[in-house]
């Protein structure tokens, strides 16, 4: 496995953390920390699909 | 059953049966002509579909008709349940919703036959941009894993509106990880020369600054407390 591969995986593994803890978030009505969880897994979600496709840009 | 214009009309029939009808006769004390009724019609639903290829299109169309006069009898039948205090307003809403693509399904189906298979020239299959390898399943395999495990959180809140939101964001944030998930297995089997891992670095420096200040500013509010 490429070294970038691990890295896309590690960054979509803790999308998805951050998508739990958001949605916890939300059901607790903390709205910021929701709003801040949901932001940092949509935005490791696409650091992850980026680095992974060997011809994208940016 | 058939597959095409008639399992159109019969899935959106079911779903319309499923959130209107069914609802009507499960209740305590609904009389036999309702439940009997209602088992009448999903008979004919079931019937209409697989039943085009046998009888043709005048058989499926009487079958539709036996569908929808018999939900109406298991209706009339339980005027109780059909008062305004007992059907709340989503339900009414996604069972008009329902009812009108049955409707629409039935009338104008999205999937007709061929109407000249004569000019119909039939080719070879299309080729498959990316494959799937044996190992790459497990990708989307944890991707659902995640997308279901979201789906497990928050179904205790008490405000319908808040627990409308956190169903959405939980579908929309499951259907983006299994398509990253999709796409990471994918692009495994691309060609490495397209891009060396530093332009790929690069090409993923913007997300990869914003995430570490979303990381530096939640380490700032932790510490605050």
């Amino acid at each position: 496995m490429h070294w970038s591969d691990a890295l896309a995986i590690a960054l979509a593994v803790g999308a998805g953390a951050a998508f739990l803890f958001g949605e916890r978030a939300l059901a607790a009505a903390d709205d910021m920390r929701a709003i801040y969880w949901l932001a940092v897994g949509v935005v490791s979600l696409q650091a992850a699909v980026q680095i992974a496709k060997p011809g994208a840009r940016a | 059953m058939a597959r095409g214009a008639p399992s159109q009309a019969a899935i959106a029939g079911g779903y319309a049966w499923a959130v209107t009808v069914a609802p009507t006769v499960w209740e305590h004390g609904a009389s036999i002509v309702a439940v009997g009724a209602a088992l009448v019609g999903l008979v004919a639903l079931l019937a209409s579909a697989a039943g085009d290829r046998l009888w043709g299109g005048r058989g499926r169309f009487v079958a539709l008709w036996v569908f929808v006069l018999a939900s109406g009898l298991a209706w009339l039948s339980s005027p109780a349940a059909l008062r305004p205090m007992r059907i709340d307003a989503p339900r009414g809403v996604v069972g008009m919703a329902g009812w009108a693509l049955f409707a629409l399904a039935s009338a104008a189906p999205a999937l007709g036959d061929r109407q000249e298979p004569g000019r119909v020239i039939e080719d070879a299959p299309l080729e498959a941009r990316n494959r799937f390898a044996r190992g790459d399943a497990a990708y989307p395999l944890a991707g659902a894993a995640v997308a279901l495990a979201l789906q497990l959180v928050g179904w205790r809140v008490a405000s319908p509106e808040r627990a409308l939101l956190v169903r959405l964001v939980a579908l929309a944030a499951g259907l983006a990880i299994v398509g990253a998930s999709a796409e990471i297995a994918l692009a495994r089997h691309a060609p490495r020369a397209t891009r060396a891992w530093r332009a790929r670095v690069r090409s993923a420096g913007g997300a990869l600054l914003l995430l570490a200040g979303l990381a530096l500013a939640g380490v700032l509010f932790a510490s605050r407390g």
